[in-house]
């Protein structure tokens, strides 16, 4: 190792200096970076891999299943699509609406309702500002997650004058969640604000502009990475949100998928893993398609965002 | 979001057609479409108001129409701009964030469980329904209408035939033969005053039959039971509203409150089903006192530590050294690498925790499969394993995360402070460890700590892939891989024991201060409070 250790250290000055040896020498030195790489990989793609395989495998049970299908199948999915009458207590495509459904909804709201409150905190100067902002820091350590039985009560009690806003409606499940939005949101998105210029207000408001005027024109339009972002961990967040959703949504068609596919697999793995796996597989579409849209805006909001608290 | 700050847009402003086009709903139209909306919010609570009250919920609705007026102000009033843009999230924050809290502090002081679900005026209604016991007199029936149009009961007495005519006023018997029973014993009668109710209306009228009641002589009454028969019941509790007590009608037992939600006797026995009602600090104290609540609780707790504490670390080793081995400028496939590594983040987390239940289970697991002979395990089914499959599983969903983190982090690290050390003759041992890591530390920390709060509290991670199992020795509803948030939705909501809302509230608020602590700690120490202009 001693040796190995030398050479890299030889190698360092020379990258800095900008002449990069040739790729092909410096995998000698670079063979460990490899190996750890390569095991890493493969310890992090095999589920996923799995998954797909056993979704277009022949053999249903998860034992049987090989990585590589011996036999191509579309089955898999038709049967989670039209299950067998005795399997009725599985509703996939309803699942799948439900989901993308409350998760497109609260994703919207939880940007249009904390871009408001953003706007207000990072463009006034007004009494009981860094209360505001204090108090939503401090609200981020009551997880709703905490009030599960105080949720669900309510919920109950609501639901018993307003059906509507009662257990076993979507509505009800949403409007909880948009409970939670006020709180990291907010700073995440108030600190990207506040890295507008405010030249831009003041020449709108110099033209005339109204502060929603401001807002909506111009504010709004140069924050998309921001929205985006925030948009996408609230869309991301709300679609495996499982507990609160399991407490209000007790029937078989409300559910939502983290509900639904947890009922189905439910210690079946020999009978259902096939049809399970196709599930998976349909289910990581909408979340991995959005993550790699706005990949470049997650990694640098990670960072940023914890820099900002 | 260096790419976006760094080049900073265009001071001259030019909207797009986007945005035009909303800001066009800003001017007077916009303020037309806002008077809408305000109508629109006043009319559905108006209506809300209305139910509210009629429904014996006063209170609320006197919130609800206090929110409805304090936005009416916000809106219609001049001034006040900013709290008009912060008005929208906060209700929602006030709904379904601070009632919450509030409801889960009163419900940690209450007997709220179950048997105790009702309200007291409630529970004593049922009892006085539960204790209606047939007299043996039975009627046959036919409902229909009197003259005014009003809901009477026509009854035969099954036994004497006499013929009778039942009101919420009491019973009247009819002359002889103005009802008549034909040979499918169904009630007819030619009679004028009395106007038979068939078909389809019967159906309808389901509901206020079942609650009908014909008072006879004494507590007892005659009520139906479904729409062709109706039998005389006679309580056997008696409630005394004034001493607040039932006594029973027979052998004069006395039941008293007892100040927990019961009608209680002297000799201990209870009347089903109790109510809830504030019983001071009994749930909180419970979890000191009572060693059916306590040892759960010290096990579980002290395992969420470790769980939390466990995940955090690997996951954080793990991707800081993915990161240091990618790091390294012209690596090649370093790209490849790094998109393949984010998957497991990429893809939601709970259907890799239900395939990863899949793949470590005993029976079909693929990874006993894999695993060479002797290294297989019973993952999730032994407590010690379950606990290291549930670590390892976290992990392996959080070191993507962590990896990007710390590859952020070190670029961030000025490269002559690492050059400075090695010219000084320091090894890359040391250089890792006196430049590297506290300058990572830096920018980490705080998201090691916001990680830890997160498992802390990281329901799906157990539920989904041990459901808190394999059961403990303690046999407490808590599993072996319970934390303490899959504890309290288990006495929450899992019937196995019964249901205890009071108790699992009272636990909520432990788990909420011990959070609580480890965040004041973490920001205190992070200073992350000072930033705030």
């Amino acid at each position: 190792m001693t040796t190995l250790d030398q050479t890299e250290e030889l190698a360092v000055p020379r990258v800095a200096e900008g002449h990069p040896a040739p790729s092909r020498r410096r995998l000698g030195d670079n063979w460990w970076r490899h190996l750890v790489a390569i095991i890493a990989v493969l310890v992090s793609v095999f589920p996923a891999v799995y998954v797909v395989s056993s979704a277009f495998n022949a053999d249903q049970s998860i034992g049987g299943a090989s990585i590589i299908p011996r036999s191509f199948t579309l089955d898999n999915f038709k049967q989670l699509f039209n299950p067998p009458s005795d399997k009725s207590e599985t509703n996939y495509p309803r699942w799948f609406l439900n989901s993308i459904f409350v998760a497109t909804f609260t994703a919207f709201f939880t940007v249009m309702l904390g871009a408001l409150a953003a706007y207000a905190f990072s463009r006034f100067r007004f009494k009981g500002r860094r209360m505001g902002m204090l108090f939503l820091l401090l609200i981020q350590m009551f997880p709703q997650l905490l009030m599960l039985v105080a949720l669900y009560l309510i919920v109950l009690r609501t639901g018993e004058v307003f059906p509507a806003l009662g257990l076993n409606h979507l509505l009800a499940l949403m409007l909880v969640y948009l409970g939670g939005v006020m709180g990291v949101n907010v700073w995440l998105m108030k600190g990207f604000f506040d890295s507008i210029p405010s030249e831009l207000d003041e020449s709108a408001r110099v033209d005339g502009a109204t502060p929603s005027q401001i807002f909506w024109g111009v504010i709004l339009p140069l924050a998309a990475p921001v929205l985006a972002v925030v948009g996408l961990f609230s869309f991301v967040g709300v679609f495996n949100e499982f507990a609160i959703a399991s407490v209000l949504l007790e029937v078989k068609d409300q559910r939502t998928l983290p509900l639904g596919l947890q009922i189905f697999i439910d210690q079946q793995y020999g009978e259902r893993w096939g049809p399970f796996a196709a599930g998976v597989l349909i289910a990581a579409i909408p979340a991995v398609l959005l993550f790699a849209y706005l990949q470049k805006f997650i990694v640098s909001g990670l960072t940023r965002g914890s820099v900002k608290g | 979001m260096s790419d976006t700050t760094a080049d900073h847009p265009p001071l001259e402003y030019r909207p797009s057609k986007l945005a035009r086009g909303i800001a066009a709903f800003s001017g007077t139209t916009g303020r037309a479409l806002k008077l809408v909306a305000l109508a629109l919010v006043n009319a559905l609570t108006l209506w809300a108001v209305t139910q509210l009250f009629s429904d014996d919920r006063a209170l609320w609705g006197l919130i609800t129409l206090g929110a409805v007026v304090a936005l009416d102000l916000i809106y219609l009033l001049p001034g006040a701009i900013p709290a008009k843009f912060i008005a929208p999230g906060t209700i929602f924050l006030i709904a379904y964030l601070l009632i919450p809290i509030f409801f889960t502090v009163s419900t940690a002081f209450q007997i709220y469980s179950t048997g105790h679900v009702l309200s007291k005026s409630e529970a004593i209604k049922a009892i006085k329904v539960q204790s209606l016991q047939p007299t043996g007199v039975s009627y046959l029936l036919a409902p229909a209408r009197d003259a005014s149009g009003d809901l009477v009961l026509l009854l035969v007495n099954e036994d004497t035939k006499t013929e009778y005519v039942g009101t919420r006023k009491g019973l009247t018997e009819l002359p002889k033969g103005t009802l008549s029973v034909d040979d499918q014993g169904v009630v007819t009668t030619a009679s004028p005053d009395y106007k038979l109710i068939t078909g389809a209306e019967l159906f309808t009228l389901d509901r206020e039959l079942a609650a009908y009641l014909v008072p006879t002589e004494g507590d007892a009454a005659i009520q139906p039971q479904g729409t062709a028969s109706a039998a005389e019941l006679k309580p056997t509790l008696a409630y005394d509203p004034v001493a607040d007590t039932f006594q029973n009608i027979d052998s004069g037992v006395v039941f008293r409150d007892n100040g927990k939600g019961s009608y209680v006797a002297a000799d201990g026995t209870e009347i089903e089903p109790g109510w809830r009602t504030y019983i001071g600090w009994d749930n909180i104290t419970a979890v000191f006192r009572d060693p059916l609540v306590r040892d759960p609780f010290l096990r579980v707790l002290l395992w969420t530590i470790v769980f939390a504490f466990g995940a955090v670390f690997f996951s954080f080793a793990i991707g800081l050294f993915l990161a240091i081995a990618l790091e390294k400028p012209g690596l090649r496939f370093r790209r490849l690498y790094r998109s393949l590594l984010v998957i497991p983040y990429a893809i939601p987390g709970f259907l890799m925790l239900l395939v990863w239940a899949g793949l470590l289970n005993d029976d079909f697991g693929v990874v006993n499969k894999l695993l060479p002979g002797g290294l297989d395990r019973p993952w999730l089914f032994d407590p010690f394993w379950a606990k290291v499959s549930v670590i390892m599983v976290t992990t392996w969903l959080t070191v993507p995360y962590f990896m990007l983190v710390s590859m952020g982090a070190l670029q961030s690290i000025p490269g002559e402070l690492v050059e400075a050390a090695k010219v000084d003759g320091a090894s890359r041992l040391q250089v890792f460890r006196k430049v590297t890591l506290p300058l990572l530390m830096i920018v980490v920390a705080p998201l090691l700590i916001a990680s830890f709060a997160f498992n802390f509290n990281n329901f799906n991670n157990i539920y989904l892939l041990t459901a808190g199992g394999p059961a403990a020795e303690d046999q407490s509803v808590a599993g072996s891989t319970d934390i303490l948030i899959s504890y309290t939705y288990k006495l929450a909501f899992q019937a196995g024991k019964g249901q205890d809302y009071g108790l699992a509230s009272a636990v909520s608020i432990f788990v909420f201060l011990i959070v609580a602590t480890i965040s004041g700690i973490a920001f205190w120490r992070t200073k992350a409070l000072e930033g705030v202009r």
